[in-house]
């Protein structure tokens, strides 16, 4: 009995030092951010707030939240749209080339992001595109969709085919079929999808670095800034851009959360 | 039954897949408030069949007749007719009242009056009104089987088809839900036709039987004549135990024959078939019009009945089915004679014989 409490407490700290060693690099920067010291040392001896309204209220940073959240977004909806289809196309229905399609789309997974970039850089200059946001949009895409796409045929893979026979049956056009059927019951994981295609824009650099051309998203900014030029703003600017995603991540659980208990009682 | 007019006709029709033929050119005709069962071991083609008559699956060749309209060019979405699927397909997503309401919002009926029908339905199959706004993952087995039924039924088909939806249950409910299904088929005088693979199932439900194999109707009739009157040896033993003797010119081995039996299957060639419950104990003076003597090697207990493995002389075994008040002194090991009139025996005619099966009774 004793023995066990031991083990169990022994496994407990061992639990918390895992967690410390992950978390505390955020503390850490948490702690930068609010330091007044002009450079990067512990231990913080006085503390200020200021580049927390320093960055609120900064047109440079207004500027990097917009392109980096439009980026995002645009990638978030083109990615579930994008992941509810090729998912069908992947899990669901029996076609000529699906075997080669459920192969090809790991590719661009197993690309290292850097060499993606470059490839997708040098690709929009043989097109004679001009990087911009929107090249980056694109580029996201090219590695993000294809992990949506997988993240909904899970969902896909666990569906009852005769469900939309089913309703078929019953008289509903492919359309109804789509709009009662297929559509609801893969809606958990396009929404999972959407989630993780936000903050894996949210957070990209080596894309961005890329194919971004003369604009700047929150993460390029951040690094930049790191090289030269570094002021308590940056380890300011990058929590509240870690901010910004728990909250959208806690955001989506409650509204699961909420839904679920809402359901039964209709 | 009375003579109706088929409601759905069924014409040479024939699937094909890459390098296997699911259905070979099969015909039928059914009744207009008939429950016909379709019956036949996996891969016989029953499936396959039932998809193409609700338009899931289309034909090779042959044509599928609605009353007089082809319905086997028509989509699914378009036929009057309506499927119990064997996995149900209730939407998971959906409350008991929503799924029963389904086809009639697809129709465009008013949430009111969808309702009044949905709460009716559940009086209908038995079922609580205040289900109406639980969730299906709430409903147990037989319950769920009921809410696929009322949906189907608030579709209103002409023809309600089911593909073995009974398959996954406990025995016991089964039993209950057959009695019900057919209870419902009475009440709602629609034309039934379900699938199955249980002989037993299609029995106690349907007023005709249809036996698949191998992408055809072996013999298609009411339950009573399936069972005395099997047209193959694999109608027979589809049925249950049988026991098959070969008769070639009138006689038999190991095959006694009174007289008057010996004279009215004098000559004949072909299968005698017996069931192990035609067959009764012939004590000394007996006499029956076949008989058969051998040692009990086995015996079964089946509660009111007990079963035995009896062999024959020539060394084959036989089975014998008896109540237990008849049952053996001795049990294994003891010898005994047993024996069952000629019209409780059934002779299959070999096919080349005649084309018509005599029976043996006859």
């Amino acid at each position: 009995m004793k023995t066990t409490r031991f083990r169990s407490g022994l496994l407990v700290a061992y639990g918390v030092l895992i967690l410390a060693f992950l978390y505390l690099p955020l503390v850490s920067v948490g702690l930068a951010s609010i330091s007044k010291a002009r450079y990067l040392s512990f231990p913080i001896r006085r503390y200020a707030y200021g580049w927390y309204e320093e960055a609120v209220t900064s047109d440079t940073v207004r500027d990097l939240l917009i392109i980096s959240l439009k980026v995002a977004g645009l990638v978030t909806i083109l990615s579930m749209v994008i992941g509810f289809f090729g998912a069908l196309a992947f899990a669901r229905y029996s076609w000529r080339f699906r075997k080669t399609y459920q192969k090809l789309i790991l590719l661009p997974i197993f690309f290292p992001q850097t060499v993606l970039g470059l490839a997708l850089l040098m690709w929009f200059n043989a097109l004679d595109i001009v990087p911009s946001w929107k090249t980056a949009i694109v580029a996201h895409l090219v590695w993000i969709a294809p992990i949506a796409t997988l993240i909904v045929s899970i969902r896909a893979f666990s569906f009852d085919a005769a469900l939309e026979e089913a309703a078929r049956d019953m008289g509903a056009s492919q359309w109804q079929t789509l709009r009662e059927v297929t559509i609801p019951l893969l809606m958990p994981g396009v929404t999972s999808a959407g989630l993780f295609a936000f903050l894996l824009s949210w957070g990209n650099f080596p894309l961005s670095l890329f194919t971004t051309g003369a604009d700047s998203t929150l993460p390029e900014w951040l690094f930049a800034k790191m090289v030269s030029g570094y002021s308590p703003l940056v380890p300011t600017v990058g929590m509240l851009t870690v901010l910004t995603s728990a909250v959208l991540v806690l955001g989506a659980l409650l509204l699961a959360w909420a839904i679920r208990r809402l359901r039964p009682t209709d | 039954m009375t003579a109706k007019t088929p409601i759905l006709r069924i014409n040479a029709l024939t699937k094909t897949f890459e390098n296997f033929t699911a259905l070979h050119g099969i015909d039928l005709n059914v009744d207009d408030g008939e429950f016909l069962a379709i019956v036949g071991p996996s891969g016989s083609g029953k499936t396959t069949l039932i998809r193409i008559l609700v338009g899931m699956d289309e034909p090779t060749d042959g044509s599928v007749w609605l009353r007089d309209k082809r319905i086997d060019v028509v989509p699914a979405n378009k036929r009057p007719t309506c499927m119990v699927f064997q996995s149900l397909a209730l939407f998971p997503h959906r409350t008991v009242g929503q799924n029963i309401e389904f086809p009639l919002k697809l129709r465009g009926v008013a949430p009111a009056k969808r309702k009044e029908r949905a709460l009716e339905l559940l009086d209908t199959l038995r079922l609580p009104r205040d289900y109406y706004s639980k969730r299906i993952q709430q409903c147990s087995g037989g319950e769920k089987q009921r809410v696929a039924l009322a949906r189907a039924l608030a579709f209103d088909p002409e023809i309600l088809f089911f593909d073995e939806p009974l398959s996954a249950l406990d025995y016991r409910l089964r039993k209950t839900l057959e009695k019900e299904l057919k209870d419902l088929h009475r009440r709602t005088g629609k034309t039934f036709i379900y699938i199955t693979h249980s002989l037993e199932e299609a029995m106690v439900m349907s007023d005709r039987i249809a036996i698949m194999k191998a992408g055809h109707f072996e013999q298609i009739a009411p339950a009573e004549e399936i069972y005395a009157r099997p047209k193959s040896r694999f109608v027979a033993e589809f049925m249950g135990e049988v026991n098959f003797f070969d008769l070639v010119n009138g006689t038999a081995s190991d095959v006694t024959m009174s007289d008057s039996a010996g004279a009215s299957l004098a000559g004949q060639t072909g299968t005698l078939t017996i069931r192990p419950e035609s067959l009764r104990r012939l004590g000394e003076g007996d006499s029956a019009d076949l008989s058969f003597e051998g040692v009990v090697e086995a015996e079964y207990l089946l509660g009111s009945r007990v079963q035995y493995r009896i062999t024959l002389a020539s060394g084959r075994e036989m089975g014998v089915e008896v109540l237990r008040e008849n049952a053996v002194p001795g049990g294994v090991g003891a010898s005994l004679t047993v024996g069952c009139d000629l019209k409780a025996a059934h002779l299959i005619a070999d096919a080349q014989s005649t084309e018509d099966t005599p029976n043996a009774a006859a």
